[in-house]
């Protein structure tokens, strides 16, 4: 006989307000991941497309990616070495479109691969992002420091940088605009460790991701109210069956003293907590995804399967923690002591 | 036939510096299919005796032996086995489980105890002794909708649902009324000796002792009349 799930059946409000708490505390730790994942897109979707590997950006550059020159002859010796190499600069700037109107972009280039569009000089390939602005393939834009116009050839899916949309453009235009031969950035890909080169510092995807500004602090705010959020569910798990069972004592007692298990007790917390966690679960899954679809365009929300299954698997496990440390107190109880207890 | 016996049984207890005995070397036999009552006044040590026979606490010094089996000497979990399969409980109040219905605080026991009838021999089972202490139609009430007596007739029936060997009652009619005391003590009187449990029952109620076989006198920690 399930008694954990009898109890449920007897005293539904009491379980239903707890499934409810649990609810709104789950949608709101999804609702704000979405968030968090949706910023991280906007802020550098162009790197964490990426494969893994290593960015190598120069020492005197001090973590400050715009700031780094890559030696010419670095750079060859580097790109002899490792065909699949690719070299790329990244700066922001502004598009002017046919109104005139000011768009602000990241204005990336790179050395010929298959991670970054290429294009013609005179050409330049936007982020979807600038399409829903009025921009259309054909159209032509100016910039302040490019004497010549940029042909609009297409547009490319959720590719921002320190979120603006990236703006593909071919090396010598990008030569003109910032007057600089050098690029600033080295990417390996498929690395399992950096290799080291004269003057140039590696990093990781994840670390080179950290030296975005903003990226971090952005982040880390954000990681932070998911982990408050979590731990806060797992509190109410142990205060919620702490209450419970305080109340219960004399009845843990007597289900003791006429023999049943202390294991069994355990497994009756355990099933309320799986049953309550998993259908509060389902139900925030359910919504949150359904907000994904319904989220305004411009608001950066961004909810993964990926995302979601880890979220449950973290709030059973603390779910489950919080239930058996408020269990706990049912080991320590004396049939006994139950049995001189009037009746709850 | 000596079903259960204590011998020089002793249980101390320790209140910081000051040892206080409560029992101090108890030595008694229950026959088989025995109602025996323990009496005396209240701080004499009969419910001590009562739990520490249950297996519900240790002695400090003795021993009890169940059907040849030492319970002294037996390890918590074999001591549970013993309580699950071999002994039923009656206390003061009737302690039923509030989230299952009569039928089920029954069928419970009947899994505890290790039952090895099917689901629908279970349910048999549970309709006959319902039936015989006309509760079978309340079984699928809840103890909140039960009167004090109903309560306690359903805390017998889950006390002996399982056929125990034992049957231990702690002031079992203390909660209820002269006339459902009486009808209580019918009851038990009833199933234990169609059922050749042996009891063993702690009561101050002296009108409660006309339905026992045996009465144990107790004071100050020794049993002083074993009548």
């Amino acid at each position: 006989m399930n008694i954990g799930w009898k109890e449920i059946k007897k005293n539904k409000s009491r379980f239903l307000i707890l499934g409810s708490i649990v609810f709104l505390v789950s949608l709101l730790t999804m609702i704000i991941s979405g968030l968090a994942n949706g910023l991280s897109q906007d802020n550098a979707a162009l790197i964490k497309d990426l494969p893994e590997g290593h960015f190598y950006m120069s020492e005197d550059a001090e973590e400050t990616y715009n700031l780094s020159r890559i030696d010419t002859d670095v750079q060859n010796e580097i790109m002899n070495k490792h065909p699949d190499a690719v070299a790329l600069s990244i700066q922001m700037g502004f598009l002017n479109d046919q109104d005139d109107k000011q768009q602000s972009v990241a204005f990336v280039t790179s050395t010929n691969s298959d991670l970054f569009e290429q294009v013609n000089k005179g050409e330049v390939i936007v982020d979807r992002s600038l399409k829903e602005k009025g921009i259309k393939t054909g159209d032509r834009l100016t910039n302040n420091q490019l004497r010549d116009e940029l042909v609009i050839k297409g547009f490319v899916e959720q590719k921002k940088f320190s979120h603006a949309p990236v703006a593909y453009i071919n090396r010598e235009d990008y030569k003109k605009m910032y007057n600089v031969e050098q690029m600033q950035l080295v990417f390996i890909p498929g690395e399992d460790s950096a290799q080291s080169f004269t003057g140039l510092q590696s990093y990781s995807n994840k670390d080179f991701l950290s030296t975005i500004p903003s990226y971090n602090a952005e982040q880390m705010s954000l990681t932070m109210i998911v982990s408050f959020l979590i731990v806060i569910s797992g509190m109410l798990f142990a205060i919620f069956f702490y209450m419970m069972n305080i109340q219960k004592i004399g009845l843990y007692g007597i289900l003791k003293a006429i023999g049943i298990k202390t294991s069994r007790l355990f497994k009756m917390i355990w099933t309320q907590m799986f049953f309550i966690t998993i259908i509060a679960l389902t139900l925030s899954i359910s919504l949150s995804h359904v907000f994904n679809l319904i989220a305004p365009e411009g608001m950066p929300f961004h909810l993964t399967i990926e995302t979601t299954t880890q979220l449950s698997i973290i709030f059973l496990v603390v779910g489950f923690i919080g239930a058996t440390l408020s269990g706990l107190q049912i080991r320590k109880i004396e049939p006994l002591r139950a049995i001189q207890q009037g009746e709850d | 036939m000596t079903i259960f016996t204590l011998d020089e049984v002793e249980k101390t207890f320790t209140n910081g510096e000051i040892e206080e005995n409560i029992l101090k070397g108890i030595s008694l036999s229950l026959k088989e299919g025995e109602i025996t009552a323990l009496v005396g006044t209240s701080g004499s040590g009969k419910s001590t005796l009562l739990t520490i026979a249950a297996g519900l606490q240790p002695a400090s010094n003795g021993e009890v032996l169940f059907d040849g089996n030492n319970l002294t000497t037996m390890s918590d979990e074999q001591v549970r086995k013993v309580r699950a399969k071999e002994f039923g409980f009656v206390f003061q109040f009737a302690h039923l489980v509030p989230f299952l219905t009569v039928e089920e605080q029954l069928m419970l026991m009947l899994e505890v105890s290790g039952s090895t009838l099917s689901k629908k021999e279970q349910k048999n089972e549970v309709d006959q002794v319902l039936d015989v202490i006309g509760m079978e139609h309340r079984k699928n009430a809840y103890p909140s909708s039960l009167s004090g007596g109903e309560k306690q007739r359903v805390a017998v029936a889950r006390a002996i649902i399982h056929k125990p060997k034992v049957l231990f009652a702690d002031e079992p009619t203390a909660s209820l009324d002269s006339k459902r005391s009486k009808d209580m003590m019918e009851l038990i009187r009833y199933l234990t000796k169609k059922m050749n449990i042996t009891t063993l029952m702690v009561t101050h109620d002296e009108e409660m002792l006309s339905y026992v076989d045996r009465i144990l006198q107790m004071s100050d920690g020794m049993v002083l009349e074993n009548e």
